[in-house]
């Protein structure tokens, strides 16, 4: 078993997003702050009445460059935020983000999507599955206003399923069918909240998964919850993203999942289970983890308490990386592991220290999605992604007596797994000449944070 | 069902792949070819954003079109006409030229069913080549690579951009991204840089990060001093699809052993104002490509090189309020080289007078156009690496 300080550590990487400068200070009931305690995005207001989000895409092209940056007005706080210190609530909230991947036009649904799983982050499954699934962004997002009498749109229906409960090989096409025709009428207003349509319901007996009666969506859902393979599904995905990308064994899975289920779902009770589980504590599990580009960037500001002086960095970093919050590559989420890594994405990786706090600069051109109305390209040449950290105060916190018990604290806070031998080496050949408390620490910070250990958690 | 058995299929496949142990030290085996007979190449150029077909290729003796279209349609006058009812957009005078000299195919009718118009879904669509119904987070030509390709390096499928694209990441093998050889070179010639190649990763996660950081300098390297000695004579437009096909000619010079190239144009999401725009994309496409065309022919790789142009959707027949249009389905998809089958137009014209909600409809699964691609140009198991069967054709 890891030492009672690298447990926390551990613990720290895998239920926050990392070791904050609060760390000495930090214990473990922190993470499970009370809702209450919530923090909840608030950077843009309610569409107003006589502005009908449905009719955004007839909208005029400055309507989409404004709820452009105000989406991304809300990316940057929820960044900012989630880097303030570990938090089990972003965390979880960053991890339903991506289990529920949602797209909207419409920023304020963005926002209120996010809250909304905030608040509910570690409360019950199904409360949030059923908030989620009634939202507008997402009924919008899986063309549920578009599914009517006779005019059924299954998307939504599949989705909700394959995606956000069941899995795979659980249902079949006619089940999707029937619960499409049950879904019919779920929609909402031009004010943002859910509406049932009465007219556009299907008011017919619909057969799913063996049973037969008059449903109604919420009727699916309850169905759904009812079968342990929901929680088998949840309970699989959430122990891969808390324990190891390979996932964890069926057996745990079933333990684990069996009191998720008998818990009535509460995700709180989940998280404990896993996080006080001896696998989760394995060394084998620990910083083998490849970090997500927002995992990445999130750590690096915590670390360092970076501030960027243009939060159109904190964009452009998402967009190289391939990560970019609010914008999921499909309902599907992103791929994780692996799917991070490949040549361009893993050299921006090693250069981004440099370039956040050296001054160098990028000449990184990130991928157009070819939507005018969408993440727009300002390739102009070269630009740099400065970011202020207060070099001074970091100096007087790491310094030790001796250069090498420096570098040592350093690594321990910096990274989730020790460096290889040559890179340690390295690491003093680098710092060697630097006599400057603030140069020591600063340029041991860019080269740990610059090698492949710093991508793992 | 059939559904059902394809998600399953992949499911097991890419489980069967995940399964496969990472092999340490296997370093400096990856400059060998991919494991075929063939030494064809084939370069895909994508037009992002979602070009109007209708505009490229115009359907200039059709009364709707020009119905349709009462401010946007192109007059017959202007039209470079190619066929009895078809002609190109007056932007495209050097494609018209490959097109009378038997190096351009037109395929008409091109789509997949229950079209998705939002732009990132349907580009991931036809990047991972799945159904509209299923999610694969890996690509076709990254499949590809997984299939065809263990152990030889990501140079086999580049894609000339900074950063890589969904098609070319499989769940074992990826390409590699550059947008010219030496930039990419000079990043990882860094003395920083080449340390870290030299270093084995002590756990298997880690390791996959030193793994790709020396197959990415090795690469690099090969690369550039493969590039650095096929210069072209040739004069390509100085615009940014020029350079990337200047790049992509020379690397097919240099005899490199790549399968696959990538190139993208992107602005032809035009909702307002069309004309014009994309008229100068047209027109930028039309050069660089015909530059690349004689290149080839120069160099005498003509006949062993296949360039397939596509877009995401192409978009609507009626014309909108804002001199634009907006997001269709179906589109025609194009094929440029020495070895078209069947050089001129595949198949007929789109049937405006058979719309599906005011949209065009799809004849040809562009999985049967990529099937076909794998099957005979690049001499792949087609059916493994699209999940499904589809009909071959014989354009190549």
């Amino acid at each position: 078993m890891i030492l009672p300080q690298a447990k926390v550590k551990h613990l720290l990487y895998r239920a926050g997003f990392g070791t904050g400068l609060q760390i000495d200070s930090w214990n473990e009931s922190a993470l499970w702050k009370k809702s209450n305690d919530d923090h909840l995005l608030n950077v843009v207001n309610k569409p107003q009445l006589d502005s009908d989000p449905r009719e955004m895409k007839d909208k005029a092209k400055e309507v989409f460059e404004k709820s452009r940056q105000e989406i991304m007005k809300v990316n940057a706080a929820w960044i900012m935020q989630m880097s303030r210190q570990p938090d089990l609530r972003e965390r979880m909230t960053f991890f339903w983000h991506n289990h529920f991947a949602c797209r909207t036009l419409v920023p304020w649904f963005a926002q209120d999507l996010n809250n909304q799983m905030r608040m509910q982050a570690l409360g019950s499954f199904s409360d949030l599955l059923t908030t989620v699934s009634k939202h507008p962004a997402m009924l919008q997002f899986l063309n549920n206003q578009q599914n009517r009498k006779d005019h059924p749109n299954e998307n939504f229906a599949r989705e909700v399923m394959e995606l956000f409960t069941l899995g795979r090989g659980h249902y079949t096409e006619d089940d999707i069918k029937e619960a499409a025709r049950a879904f019919t009428g779920w929609g909402f207003n031009p004010q943002g909240n859910f509406q049932f349509r009465p007219r556009q319901h299907d008011e017919g007996v619909k057969t799913f998964r063996g049973r037969t009666g008059n449903f109604q969506g919420d009727d699916i859902i309850n169905m759904i919850l009812e079968d342990p393979q929901t929680s088998i599904f949840i309970t699989r995905k959430l122990g891969a993203f808390l324990v190891s990308d390979d996932g964890v064994s069926d057996s745990l899975v079933k333990e684990w999942s069996d009191d998720f289920y008998r818990s009535g779902y509460r995700i709180d009770r989940l998280v404990r289970n896993i996080l006080n589980s001896d696998t989760f504590a394995d060394p084998k599990n620990t910083g083998t983890r490849i970090k997500s580009p927002v995992e990445l960037l999130v750590g690096i500001l915590m670390q360092t308490d970076g501030k960027f002086e243009d939060d159109r960095s904190l964009v452009f970093i998402q967009r190289a990386l391939g990560q970019v919050l609010f914008f999921p590559p499909n309902v599907s989420g992103w791929p994780p592991g692996k799917a991070w890594i490949d040549s361009s994405s893993l050299t921006f990786r090693l250069t981004l220290p440099r370039l956040l706090f050296s001054g160098d600069e990028t000449d990184f051109r990130v991928r157009d999605e070819g939507d005018v109305n969408g993440l727009q390209n300002e390739n102009a040449g070269r630009r740099r992604l400065h970011c202020n950290a207060d070099w001074s105060l970091l100096a007087n916190r790491f310094t030790k007596k001796r250069k090498e018990e420096t570098l040592s604290v350093m690594e321990d806070f910096l990274l989730s797994r020790p460096l290889l031998p040559e890179n340690r080496k390295w690491v003093a050949q680098i710092t060697e000449k630097k006599t400057d408390d603030k140069e020591l620490v600063k340029s041991g910070f860019i080269a740990m944070m610059s090698l492949p250990e710093y991508q793992m958690c | 069902m059939e559904q059902l058995t394809r998600r399953g299929f992949l499911k097991r496949s890419m489980l069967a792949t995940a399964g496969t142990a990472l092999i340490p030290q296997f370093l400096k085996a990856w400059e060998g070819p991919v494991n075929t007979g063939s030494d064809n190449v084939l370069v895909i150029i994508q037009l992002s954003g979602g070009n109007d077909g209708l505009n490229t290729v115009v359907p200039y003796r059709n009364d709707i079109y020009y119905k349709l279209r009462p401010q946007l349609g192109i007059n017959s006058e202007k039209v470079l006409k190619v066929s009895d009812d078809l002609g190109f957009n007056p932007a495209w005078g050097s494609m018209q030229r490959l097109y009378d000299e038997g190096h351009l195919t037109v395929i008409n009718n091109v789509g997949y069913p229950n079209p998705d118009r939002s732009h990132f879904r349907s580009m991931d669509i036809w990047q991972s080549a799945s159904g509209s119904d299923e999610h694969i987070t890996t690509g076709w030509i990254g499949r590809y690579l997984d299939a065809q390709c263990k152990g030889c390096g990501s140079h086999s499928a580049l894609e000339i951009d900074d950063s890589l694209g969904l098609a070319m990441r499989g769940s074992e093998m990826k390409g590699l991204a550059l947008l010219d050889p030496g930039k990419l070179f000079q990043a990882t010639k860094q003395p920083f840089y080449k340390r870290l190649s030299e270093v084995d990763g002590d756990e298997p996660h880690i390791a996959y990060l030193y793994k790709t950081a020396a197959e990415t300098a090795s690469n690099a390297q090969y690369i550039y001093e493969k590039s650095s000695v096929s210069a072209t004579a040739t004069t390509f437009p100085n615009t940014e699809l020029g350079k990337k096909l200047k790049t992509i000619a020379e690397l097919i010079r240099s005899g490199i052993s790549t399968k696959v190239y990538y190139a993208s144009l992107s602005g032809f999401d035009t909702h307002v104002r069309q004309g014009m725009q994309q008229e100068r994309l047209l027109s930028q496409y039309s050069e660089a490509v015909s530059a690349l065309v004689s290149d080839l022919k120069q160099s005498g790789n003509l006949g062993r090189t296949l360039i397939m142009t596509f877009s995401e959707f192409g978009r609507r027949v009626t014309e909108n309020a804002s001199g634009g249009t907006d997001h269709g389905t179906a589109n025609n998809l194009f094929l440029m080289g020495g070895s078209l089958r069947k050089p001129g137009f595949f198949n007929g014209a789109p049937d405006l007078s058979r719309l599906n909600e005011e949209d065009l409809v799809y004849q040809i699964d562009f999985r049967q156009i990529y099937g076909t691609l794998l099957n005979r140009w690049l001499q792949a198991d087609d059916k493994a690496i699209l999940g499904e069967q589809f009909p071959l054709m014989d354009f190549v």
